[in-house]
């Protein structure tokens, strides 16, 4: 079975022969960041189970306080950047490299909606009173969270960069490691913060 | 002569994102009908698995990667889950074991 047909998409995936050893989506580099990113997060995963353990009712409390509003708003505009990203890599696959760029535009202005409804988050926050000191709930929100909201922000730096080079023409159906790097990366982020979703807004 | 692209098959990435929205949609449902149920816990642990799965598995191509990071993603979103459900059923063992 062809890597194509495994994941069903029409187009040729790059390294197909290699299947059985697989392939490095974008690059190597990319994938030693990626996993720093996840050992990062598992380090604060286990720092908000361990609290969570310690405080339950803490916890329960804290979700309620918190908007799920913002939280499904961000999760909604994550999930969405991701899926206009992989219709860009997908596009540039094929060689079309104007719809490759289309969809990396509409992920760019989707991703820019993060940082805008976590800045509303925050002031909402305050208005309410909640703040970093206001119990071991909303520390280990805002540590986590903020976190999160960093590694978004170098996602839309490297959105812009790869942007930029897919503009210059950087690009094409047979070489956009780059293009898929940036995709990678940004996909890896997005689970993140599925992971983080429900840990702050949903478990009330 | 230039050759015509040919055409990229989105359906399975426009599949995978109304899934993700779909089960973010359903997650909110249940923490608002269920809330402090004890197995609401093993339920928003089994759609956190499953839309990080969809989304290594369609947005990363997962299947067609090197072994190494077909691992590192399993174990990455295996992880969180399970802590939930352990957390879910043995708080206070952990709580014990995580007490300096």
């Amino acid at each position: 079975m062809s890597t194509a047909s495994l994941n069903g998409l029409d187009g040729p995936i790059p390294d197909a022969s290699r299947a059985t050893s697989g392939r490095v989506p974008g690059n190597k580099g990319i994938w030693v960041g990626i996993c720093c990113e996840f050992v990062e997060f598992l380090v604060l995963f286990v720092v908000y189970f361990v609290a969570r353990a310690h405080f339950p009712e803490a916890f329960e409390q804290g979700a309620a306080r918190l908007s799920r509003t913002a939280g499904t708003t961000i999760t909604l505009l994550m999930i969405t950047s991701s899926f206009f990203i992989a219709c860009s890599v997908a596009t540039m696959r094929v060689g079309r490299r104007g719809a490759s760029l289309a969809w990396l535009v509409a992920g760019l202005l989707v991703a820019l909606g993060y940082p805008v409804a976590k800045w509303l988050e925050i002031q909402w926050n305050l208005a309410q009173g909640i703040n970093g000191d206001s119990g071991i709930f909303f520390t280990v929100y805002y540590y986590l969270t903020f976190n999160h909201l960093v590694h978004a922000v170098w996602g839309i730096l490297g959105i812009l960069w790869v942007l930029a080079r897919h503009l210059a023409g950087g690009y094409s159906a047979e070489d956009y490691g780059g293009l898929e790097a940036l995709a990678s990366y940004w996909h890896a982020t997005d689970i993140i913060w599925l992971v983080i979703f429900p840990f702050f807004y949903v478990l009330a | 002569m230039t050759p015509t692209p040919e055409s990229a098959n989105l359906r399975p990435l426009i599949f995978a994102w109304l899934t993700l929205v779909g089960l973010t949609v359903l997650g909110n449902q249940l923490g608002t009908l269920l809330h402090d149920a004890a197995w609401l816990q093993v339920m928003v642990a089994g759609i956190v698995w499953l839309k990080g799965y969809l989304v290594a598995d369609r947005f990363i191509e997962m299947r067609a990667a090197h072994p190494f990071i077909r691992n590192v993603l399993r174990a990455f979103i295996a992880f969180a889950p399970l802590a939930l459900v352990a957390t879910a059923f043995f708080g206070a063992r952990l709580a014990r074991w995580a007490t300096l």
